[in-house]
């Protein structure tokens, strides 16, 4: 097979079966067709995992090798929030004090993980250099983690009531990002020095300043392409009021059961 | 008068979600002065393909949409058009020299390393927000619920 050909059915067909299997999953009203966008999902996923051992030749399976890299400690830390959430005030289902430890293991672990992954030797290297969509992802989710943390800070703040524990939390959440930040500007790692952390990182705000700007910019255009189609629907269908006859017939319906109540009722 | 306060709220919050990247960011200038290169191409570049990536992925949601309303048309065609017109502006940029251009050799590959570029940025994204708000909704449930005080007649 051609190489570019294995490329695209391996990497990219499996990429945009994985994002259409996510979209069926999550919209689809049918269970059998949610199943089948799973299926999709599942399939493009592992497809795009492979590439590593499928498509040695392509600079494209670095992406896969970031994926397998950070899928460890992502899941810890979906699952680990997961039982801690489940494991407080829920009136049904609630999991067990051994599970809510478990859940606060499984975070710090996760967080321990990505940050060996900065600070120490477990930085996902591909083939012999170390990946760059690691050095994408880092500054940008410690970017977003720390912009997040602050602007939910201040929507609890603004909308909550009485929810100050909360509000530590994220202000604590905040603080640590930004000392995250600030040491990989100060300090080199055992792999990334502090001037390609600080280049990746400025990046990382051209990155993120862009995709807000064009996901607004395709929202609005969005909302504004229904809202000319809806304004050209014709209005539906007046009724005619209605004749004495059924005004006669409506109110014995309602004299039938609106009446006074009786005291030994 | 309450409208104008809830604009107020609604605008010190756009603030606040400007400004805690703008001092992120200033902080890494004002520690690294030397960096700042190719931050305009990085710009344009995810704007335009975030545009074109977001385009496509509510045009998907108009399937759900059309559900609901005899299935149109005119609305699958208008955001067909707004992805189209996305890929086309980005084909079209990246072609006009070095204007758009990053360390890739070809069109096709900056094109493509732009696509999986987004496509880091959506995870990073994704794993932020569910630690933002993780961590928000595990407190909120170990928060005890609260009893309604009735003052006594």
């Amino acid at each position: 097979m051609e190489e570019s050909f294995q490329a695209f059915l391996l990497f990219w067909l499996a990429g945009l079966c994985a994002v259409f299997g996510l979209m069926l999953g999550f919209f689809s009203k049918h269970s059998g067709t949610r199943r089948f966008g799973m299926f999709l999902l599942s399939l493009g996923s592992i497809s795009i995992l492979a590439t590593p051992w499928t498509l040695t030749f392509s600079p494209s399976s670095a992406f896969g090798h970031f994926l397998g890299s950070i899928l460890g400690p992502s899941v810890l830390l979906g699952v680990g929030l997961y039982n801690i959430a489940f494991s407080g005030h829920v009136p049904v289902g609630r999991l067990t004090e051994g599970d809510k430890r478990a859940g606060f293991a499984m975070v710090l672990i996760a967080m321990l993980w990505f940050e060996g992954m900065h600070w120490w030797v477990l930085t996902p290297t591909y083939p012999d250099e170390i990946n760059r969509y690691w050095l994408i992802f880092w500054p940008t989710l410690l970017l977003l983690t720390a912009s997040s943390s602050f602007v939910a800070y201040s929507i609890v703040k603004i909308v909550g009531d009485d929810r100050n524990q909360e509000q530590r939390l994220l202000l604590v959440l905040f603080g640590f990002t930004s000392l995250l930040v600030l040491l990989g500007l100060l300090r080199d790692g055992p792999n990334v020095e502090t001037a390609q952390f600080a280049e990746e990182f400025w990046l990382a705000g051209a990155d993120v300043f862009g995709l807000m700007v064009g996901a607004a910019l395709a929202i609005l255009l969005f909302a504004f392409v229904l809202a000319i189609y809806e304004a050209q629907q014709p209005l539906p269908k007046q009724l005619d009021p209605p004749t004495t006859k059924q005004l006669q017939e409506a109110a014995k319906h309602i004299a039938k059961h609106v009446g006074e109540v009786k005291e030994d009722e | 008068m309450s409208e104008s306060k809830g604009m107020n709220k609604l605008s010190n919050l756009l603030l606040v979600a400007l400004a805690t990247p703008t001092v992120l960011l200033g902080l890494t200038y004002a520690l690294h002065p030397d960096i700042g290169d190719g931050t305009l191409i990085r710009f344009a570049n995810s704007m335009l393909t975030s545009f074109t990536m977001i385009s496509f992925l509510l045009l998907l949601t108009l399937f759900v949409y059309g559900d609901t309303r005899k299935r149109p048309v005119a609305p699958l065609l208008g955001m067909l058009m707004c992805g189209l017109t996305g890929a086309a502006l980005t084909l079209f940029f990246l072609t006009q020299g070095d204007l758009l251009m990053e360390d890739n050799g070809s069109v096709r590959a900056q094109a493509l390393s732009n696509v999986i570029r987004f496509s880091t940025t959506a995870i990073a994204l994704c794993i932020a927000a569910l630690i933002v708000l993780g961590m928000v909704f595990a407190s909120l449930m170990h928060t005890p619920p609260r009893r309604l005080k009735f003052e006594e007649e």
